[in-house]
């Protein structure tokens, strides 16, 4: 579901990658169907992936592809072939988490697994979706929201099955990680957005990374993988980084500090908003690098520093999660990984 | 919305009539026009269900049920003259109740040509009791000049599993639907009156929530939206220190927390199923239990707090109904395997255990079991160890029944157990078996049936709950 950055890397990244991952890892993974805005292409024995991109890349749909169907939307495609698993990777809609939701929650309820990097959905109903998931013995990975390439959260659940979790503190969006780091180097806020845009960092309508959603939806995602907490994103307080001048951030540096904007959890209260850290403390990370810092019980802080997400890393955690669902349907592990 | 929210669920045994519907109407009236947000959660008119199930078994055995419809359509539309007054309202109603119930035939002669009910065209027809009576409420609630709107549990966003006849609710995907669905009714001021008792799962096939029922609907749907009160109206004034029947002088509890609330469900307090208490429990939601034709009667009140000061023993309730499973072996001493096999026999055909009891020295163990259970426990223990020489016979015993003593205050205050079994022994009753491992809030033990009512009365004076000085 979705043809875009993340799609069509994923695409690319198969044709490259898939002699080797069967040989390796005795893992094939088949397109069976793709579905983009204006349509779909779908054959039950394996699309055509080179020629799918072709069409993609000339026509603007896959629909223009030899087994396209025009206007074919990605539901009908959900209810016309069969697939193990669902990758939905649609635009993020923070509304109502459509057309996302219902594409996961669609495959789920029939039993497909799903492997996501949108966060829309997860964001609004995280928890119902896993109980979906459960309940219909399907697998619901996302590794790829949060940490882009860094398996972060899989890094945060392995912690808390043994050690105790009792807070996390993160900077999750390379957006304003990098405009606050060029802030500090003295650009004001619009010029350091201005830049952020042209070296295509920020979107073109920025305002989910500027008010700190972004930022928000994953919060919600770790609160519930790694802490088991049943949260959604009307559970966060969120402030962005509006309000951040670029005085308050050479102020805070003189100080040894740095301004950034801090995800946390702490008490089982969820918060976004620009914060001072220490600037010797590893979460004081630069430029689009994103950090993660947990606070467990007896191993103290672990922090995990990662290049924030671009379409190449996503696509890579999907194959990663996907790679994860064959190894729980293979063992036939019903749930959720 | 108003300040508060308010869940209000009528129970079955108080809508008896097209009267007592209106009634339930004005409660609501004066509830909204206090300024709390409501929402209703509504039962099969009293007796429906069962016939519901007659008209099932009736058709299976190619019996023309057209009389029995009839009567429920009529009982129906006169419940709906008497209770809605604005006759455009009655109009639409009525029209809603014929529709319903010529559905109902159509399921009914489908089952006769079949022979056959599944259990979820079984939960399908049961749902007709909650259809039929809750249009009637929102019609009489509009007649009130109030703005509401009827929906089915499942409509409501109640999703369930698809274990039909005992169906449970998927919470997460619940409490998403129920919000969204709800949330912004009650934002506009608009009463959602929905159906109790049934839900629907992930292809929106109706189910039914089985035990617990409607009051189940009510603290589901009371937990999701955070109300502020459940209240649970009945034809009861409230639970109460023993049956009436038994002790005259029993009184209404006025106070209650939910622990000895769901062990009073556990043992014997008919109207209530444990399972419903759950969600208010886990929500921290009083729940009131209250009379619909004595409104003014304050009822009880089920929170999350436990007041001793009132006494250490709150009630003392009979279960009948139930009967001894004895197993008796030779080489059950130091095999606690056994015991362990039992419950994991009976466990795995849905045989509930209320109490066990397991007296090495006499290598006998004795499960109390409901009595409509109990020759199919026996024949299945039977079937199962008999013969591998790991024990020596089962028996069952029939006329026996369960006292319990429920009460907080039973916790850390001791000799309470002696006093108990003092009270019965001191009326030459003889106590057969006394629960094990069974929590502190209640003792319970077993009697000879034609014991247990005396026991109780015994009890009942020794700890004055009746109150008197
Ligand atoms: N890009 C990243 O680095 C990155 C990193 C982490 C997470 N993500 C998340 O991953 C998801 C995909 O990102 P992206 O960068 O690939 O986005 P994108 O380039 O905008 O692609 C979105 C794709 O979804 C398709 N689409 C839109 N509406 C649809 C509908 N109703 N039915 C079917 N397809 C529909 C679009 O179709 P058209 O092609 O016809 O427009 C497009 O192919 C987003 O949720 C994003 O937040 C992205």
């Amino acid at each position: 579901m979705g043809f875009g950055v993340v799609g069509r890397a994923l695409a690319r990244l198969l044709l490259e990658e898939g002699e080797r991952l069967a040989k390796r890892r005795g893992f094939r993974p088949i397109v069976v169907g793709v579905a983009d805005s204006l349509g779909a292409a779908y054959d039950e024995g394996g699309l055509d992936m080179l020629e799918v991109l072709g069409a993609k890349e000339r026509y603007g749909t896959v629909s223009k592809s030899s087994s396209g169907v025009r206007g074919m939307t990605g539901l009908e495609l959900l209810g016309t072939v069969y697939a193990d698993v669902v990758v939905e990777v649609t635009p993020t809609n923070l509304g109502d988490g459509e057309p996302g939701l219902t594409h996961i929650r669609e495959a789920l309820k029939s039993g497909m697994s799903v492997v996501t990097s949108n966060k829309g959905p997860l964001a609004l109903a995280m928890p119902a979706l896993m109980e979906l998931a459960r309940h219909r013995g399907a697998v619901l990975r996302f590794s790829g929201t949060v940490g882009g390439g860094t398996p972060v959260l899989d890094y945060g659940r392995r912690l808390s099955a043994g050690d105790y979790i009792e807070g996390v503190e993160g900077i999750l969006n390379g957006t304003t990680n990098y405009i606050l780091t060029r802030m500090t180097e003295g650009l004001e806020f619009q010029e350091a957005l201005r830049e952020a845009q042209e070296r295509g960092y920020a979107e073109r309508d920025p305002s989910m990374d500027l008010e700190g959603l972004d930022s928000a939806c994953k919060l919600v995602i770790m609160a519930n993988y790694v802490l088991g907490l049943k949260a959604t994103l009307r559970d966060v307080e969120v402030k962005g980084i509006g309000g951040v001048t670029r005085e308050e951030v050479a102020e805070a540096y003189h100080r040894d500090y740095a301004v950034k904007l801090v995800a946390s959890i702490r008490e089982d209260k969820l918060k976004v908003e620009p914060r001072e850290v220490p600037r010797r403390s590893p979460l004081c990370v630069w430029g689009v690098l994103n950090a993660v810092t947990f606070k467990c019980r007896r191993l103290g802080e672990q922090t995990v520093v990662g290049r924030g997400a671009g379409g190449v890393e996503t696509a890579l955690s999907i194959i990663r999660d996907l790679a994860e669902v064959k190894r729980n349907l293979s063992g036939s592990l019903g749930g959720w990984a | 919305m108003g300040l508060r929210l308010l869940v209000m669920k009528f129970g079955g045994s108080c809508l008896t009539d097209g009267d007592s519907i209106l009634r339930a109407a004005e409660l609501v009236r004066d509830a909204f026009n206090r300024g709390d947000g409501i929402v209703a959660v509504v039962s099969a008119m009293k007796g429906v269900t069962d016939r519901l199930l007659n008209m099932v078994e009736g058709s299976l055995r190619g019996e023309d049920v057209r009389e029995e419809i009839e009567s429920l359509r009529a009982d129906h539309v006169e419940a709906t003259r008497r209770a809605v007054g604005d006759v455009e309202v009655r109009g639409e109603v009525e029209r809603i109740v014929t529709t319903t119930i010529s559905e109902l035939e159509r399921v009914l002669t489908a089952i006769g040509y079949l022979e056959e009910v599944t259990p979820r065209s079984r939960d399908y027809i049961l749902s007709f009791g909650e259809r039929l009576s809750t249009p009637i409420l929102w019609g009489a609630i509009r007649s009130q000049g109030l703005k509401a709107s009827w929906m089915t549990g499942g409509e409501a966003g109640i999703v369930t599993d698809s274990n039909f006849g005992e169906a449970r609710p998927l919470m997460e995907n619940t409490r998403l639907r129920v919000e969204a669905k709800l949330k912004p009714l009650l934002e506009k001021g608009i009463i959602p009156v929905v159906t109790g008792f049934i839900g629907e799962d992930l292809d929106r096939v109706v189910t039914t929530l089985g035990r617990g029922g409607s009051d189940y609907t009510a603290t589901l749907i009371g937990e999701v939206l955070g109300a502020d009160e459940i209240y649970l109206w009945t034809d009861v004034e409230g639970l109460m220190t023993a049956d009436p029947r038994i002790v005259p002088e029993a009184r209404i509890i006025e106070e209650i927390s939910f622990e000895e609330a769901v062990e009073m469900a556990v043992f014997g307090a008919k109207r209530m199923h444990p399972r419903a208490l759950v969600p208010a429990m886990r929500a921290g939601i009083p729940v009131v239990i209250k009379s619909l034709r004595r409104p003014e009667v304050r009822g009880t009140r089920i929170t999350g707090e436990v007041k001793i000061g009132e006494g250490v023993v709150k009630a003392v309730t009979l279960v009948r109904g139930v009967g001894l499973l004895n197993v008796q072996g030779l080489r059950m001493i130091g095999m606690p395997g056994v015991a362990g096999r039992v419950c994991q026999l009976l466990g795995r055909k849905g045989i509930n255990i209320f109490m066990i009891s397991q007296s090495v020295s006499e290598a006998n163990i004795s499960l109390m079991i409901s009595k409509d259970r109990l020759y199919q426990a026996e024949s299945l223990i039977e079937n199962a160890l008999l013969g591998t020489g790991l024990i020596s016979d089962v028996y069952v015993e029939e006329d026996v029944c369960v006292v319990a003593v429920v009460g907080a205050g039973m916790r850390g205050t001791p000799g309470v157990a002696a006093r108990v079994f003092k009270a019965v022994a001191s009326r030459g009753i003889n106590v057969r078996m006394i629960a094990q491992g069974s929590s502190e809030l209640n003792i319970s033990f077993v009697v000879k049936e034609e014991d247990g009512e005396e026991a109780v009365r015994a009890i009942h004076q020794e700890f004055n709950l009746s109150g008197k000085t």
